[in-house]
């Protein structure tokens, strides 16, 4: 039964999606042309879609679009000179007002948004020297950088939204509105997964699920870690997100290796009950009453669905520990990402004590900010 | 002298070979070893039929280039059984410091021998032998001092000992390093044996042409003493380069001086230098860390060039730098004196010498961190700084654009930063490796760069200087590691 299931899913996938996505390698789709991010919080969790995402086209990262525009050297010259001054006089506002970025950091992120932007990166340190009209062809209008800048600094929208892509791990990841940013400290998932791999072949050859994909990031680390026999499956409320993620599979050649739900949590997972090996996620989890006071590119910008955990922050979090005992096999294994201490402490007591059926190794594991991060453990 | 001239009669006699080039090896070959055999006590005769095995090697090959008959071939073939040519039937394999041993020409003269004699170096283009093996042996000499080869011959004896050691392979990491090493070192110096053996060979051929009145033969031996003058010339260079890791790729570190703004501005246009120099050099160049200063310049930076030989070149940079001008950050305009300090550490390419890490050993932290962290933050800097525990060596990467390749980048700094101070304290070990390698450590001031009130950039090491300091600036730097590397290894007599 649950194998039949997956293959029929897979089937979809393969023949809907690529074309979907195909389709959206059109010149039209400009940064500035995006919707309105979506606030999905209104929206009551327990809504299920349907399990094939029904995508709004994604867009393609500045670095990926074709060089079909061009500048004279001096031209770009200038834009760049006039970006570093208003990054200049940023100074450490930001800093300040809600631990935003300062000069330093909008100067790196104004050199990687060149780099995206010109078709040859190695007329990036001519710049400083410019003399001439030479021509440099560019991923996008001059005007469009203007643009683009002047919302970094001025809307405060996050860099990786300017240019359509976030590095994170080895990857490079498409991200949009209403798609969360993927975070550094979410790379050690992949890593925790790794080691559990390296140690328990059975579970690289098993099913996997991300809960709450996003950009897919979380899915994309684990399918290229995983045996020939592995699969993950992602899922995500957000339509946007499912199909920003199904475009990063896709770009990753892991269409066999990870398959993209839409819905929320456990819902379109019925056909692998019981039968996961391992279980991620990072669900939202800030407290309801600390999203106001966000710094402006997290809580101005980014889905408040991906965000906001309830309360207390742990909604979702506790929806997930309930359910990992229904989903996993004997043996499989779970990481959770989580706000910090409280939270970590809260879980790892309710997983190994409260729980009907119990858990075992129980850990809790640490950011490389030395912040209590990740909750771990086996189902027993 | 007479015995020489007897056994040239009797092989002449016995060999007609119609084929010069031929004729010239195994001419030489005869003499080489019968003048040898007598000139050196009977017990270590055998060692000296070393560098004649080599030759008889050289006979066979040049015998498959150029065609000969049969009874040639017979020829080569008693030849090289005369000279021991198989290995001995023991079946024991001994390392040994063969290598050592200096050939000669048939009357005796050695690479030292023509050097001391003084001949007058005339041009390429005067054909007078004389002039052409002086300047070979000239080459010839200061390659052996470049190779710091008297410390050579003394390593390669220690290592040769230690091979020859029952329980070596009891430590197969070990092992396998001391062979490496020990093939290494034999390479090099059979490489110059064969230049000393080549030229012996023209030497011995010419006298021969002259006795016998063969004109074709001489101006033949004429030329190819001119060919190996200009061959020998060019490996001079070469020799420069010929320390363990110096083909490795390496970083460049530069960290600002005491002085505020105008020194780290100091830095930033010493970075700038080595990155032009790099960049017409043909190598890679990665930006891994970078602090830049409040107002201007950097406080310190890492960069990795990727290409052959950027550890040999670079290494001569080592040291304290010193800028002389008017700062452009003194409203009063008043002449300032920085400094900025260069390091230079090789990425070692061979992995099994590498300092081994221990996971547990290492503390890793995102740097500049603060804040609740996770979904509250959104922020490019995912910069990584690595400890290593035990040392308290760190190392930091900000310039990849994810967390995940700022710590891949600080590890690989981590790792030759390490490696580095792994060969420290083996050099330690090692007393004739020391010198070379505290050179690579931060060190005193080698260099002074004058804007104001005049225009010069000088080595305090060689005291080799040019007045025109924007084209250093710009990276124009090879005449200044080519003077210091060769004063570094020329100068010192200790080396020949």
């Amino acid at each position: 039964m649950i194998c039949r299931g997956f293959v029929v899913l897979e089937r979809e996938m393969n023949s809907s999606f690529p074309r979907a996505i195909r389709s959206t390698i059109s010149p039209s789709s400009l940064v500035f042309k995006r919707p309105k991010p979506p606030f999905f919080a209104a929206l009551s969790r327990s809504i299920s879609v349907s399990s094939m995402p029904t995508s709004p086209n994604p867009q393609i990262p500045l670095f990926l679009r074709p060089p079909k525009f061009s500048s004279t050297l001096s031209d770009l010259q200038k834009w760049q000179e006039w970006a570093k001054s208003i990054a200049l006089s940023v100074g450490s506002k930001f800093v300040d007002i809600d631990n935003g970025p300062d000069t330093i950091l909008l100067c790196r992120e104004l050199k990687w948004l060149l780099e995206d932007a010109v078709e040859d990166k190695s007329t990036v340190p001519e710049l400083g020297s410019a003399k001439n009209g030479r021509l440099v062809r560019l991923k996008a209008d001059i005007e469009e950088l203007y643009v683009l800048w002047k919302q970094r600094i001025e809307e405060r929208r996050p860099f990786q939204y300017i240019v359509g892509c976030e590095h994170w791990r080895d990857l490079i990841l498409s991200v949009q509105e209403g798609v969360l940013i993927p975070r550094p400290e979410t790379e050690l998932i992949v890593d925790l997964v790794g080691e559990v791999v390296l140690e328990n072949k059975g579970l690289g050859d098993g099913i996997w699920a991300d809960l709450g994909t996003g950009s897919g990031a979380i899915a994309i680390g684990i399918g290229r870690i995983l045996g020939s026999g592995g699969k993950v499956i992602a899922t995500d409320l957000s339509p946007v997100a499912a199909s920003v993620a199904a475009y990063n599979v896709e770009r990753y050649e892991l269409q066999d290796k990870v398959e993209i739900r839409q819905g929320s949590w456990f819902e379109p997972l019925d056909d692998v009950k019981g039968a996961l090996v391992g279980l991620v996620s990072n669900p939202p989890y800030i407290p309801s009453h600390l999203i106001l006071g966000l710094q402006a590119e997290v809580g101005k910008h980014e889905p408040r669905l991906a965000l906001d955990g309830g309360e207390n922050g742990m909604d979702d979090l506790l929806h997930l520990c309930k359910g990992a005992a229904l989903m996993l096999k004997p043996g499989g294994f779970f990481a959770f990402e989580t706000n910090g201490e409280k939270q970590c402490e809260f879980l790892a007591d309710f997983l190994t004590n409260k729980l009907e059926t119990s858990f075992h190794n129980v850990k809790v594991v640490y950011d490389f900010a030395g912040i209590q991060r990740f909750v771990t453990g086996f189902h027993n | 002298m007479g015995n020489f001239i007897a056994m040239r009669r009797s092989t002449d006699g016995s060999l007609h070979l119609r084929n010069p080039a031929i004729r010239t090896y195994l001419v030489s070959l005869l003499f080489s070893s019968l003048s040898e055999s007598h000139n050196k006590p009977p017990n270590i005769s055998h060692l000296n039929s070393q560098p004649v095995i080599g030759s008889s090697f050289r006979v066979l090959q040049s015998f498959s280039r150029f065609s000969c008959s049969s009874f040639e071939v017979e020829t080569i073939k008693k030849l090289a059984c005369f000279h021991h040519f198989f290995v001995p039937p023991s079946g024991v394999h001994w390392f040994s410091s063969q290598a050592v041993i200096e050939p000669k020409t048939s009357d005796g003269l050695t690479v030292d021998n023509i050097v001391a004699r003084r001949w007058t170096i005339l041009d390429e283009s005067e054909s007078d032998w004389k002039s052409h093996a002086a300047a070979i042996a000239q080459s010839i000499q200061l390659i052996k001092k470049r190779l710091q080869w008297k410390k050579m011959v003394i390593r390669l004896e220690m290592l040769s000992a230690e091979l020859n050691r029952s329980d070596l392979w009891d430590d197969p990491v070990h092992a396998g390093k001391i062979s490496r090493e020990h093939g290494s070192l034999m390479g090099k110096m059979k490489e110059v044996n064969g230049f000393e053996q080549e030229l012996f060979e023209h030497i011995d051929m010419l006298k021969l042409a002259r006795e016998e009145n063969d004109g074709e033969l001489e101006s033949e031996s004429i030329r190819a003493l001119l060919r190996m003058r200009r061959s020998t010339k060019e490996k001079e260079l070469q020799a420069l380069l010929s320390g363990e890791q110096d083909s490795c790729s390496c970083f460049i570190e530069v960290q600002a001086g005491a002085g505020g703004t105008e020194s780290m501005d100091w830095a930033a246009m010493v970075m700038q230098m080595y990155k032009s120099w790099a960049q017409h050099r043909g190598y890679g160049v990665t930006v891994v860390d970078e602090m830049p200063g409040e107002i201007a310049g950097i406080k310190r930076a890492t960069i990795k060039l990727d290409g052959e030989y950027a550890f040999g070149y670079a290494k001569a940079e080592v040291g304290v730098h010193r800028l002389v001008r008017i700062s452009p950050f003194d409203s009063g305009k008043r002449r300032h004196t920085s400094f900025a300090a260069v390091a230079v550490i090789p990425i070692l390419g061979d992995v099994s010498s590498r300092f081994q890490i221990n996971e547990s050993d290492l503390r890793i932290e995102r740097f500049r961190a603060g804040g609740a962290g996770g979904q509250h933050v959104n922020t490019t800097e995912s910069a990584v700084r690595i400890v290593h525990i035990p040392t308290g060596v760190t190392a930091t990467c900000q310039n990849e654009r994810s967390q995940h390749q700022n710590k891949a980048m600080a590890m690989a700094v981590l790792q030759s930063r390490l490696d580095q101070l792994e060969m420290a304290r083996q050099a330690q070990l090692n007393a004739q490796h020391t010198q070379s390698l505290t050179e690579i450590s931060w060190g005193n001031q080698i260099r002074t760069y004058v804007l104001h009130p005049y225009q010069m950039v000088k080595d305090l090491r060689t005291n080799y200087e040019v007045s025109d300091p924007d084209s250093v600036l710009d990276g124009d730097l090879d005449s200044f590691i080519l003077s210091f590397l060769s004063s570094s290894l020329d100068k010192d007599e200790d080396n020949l």
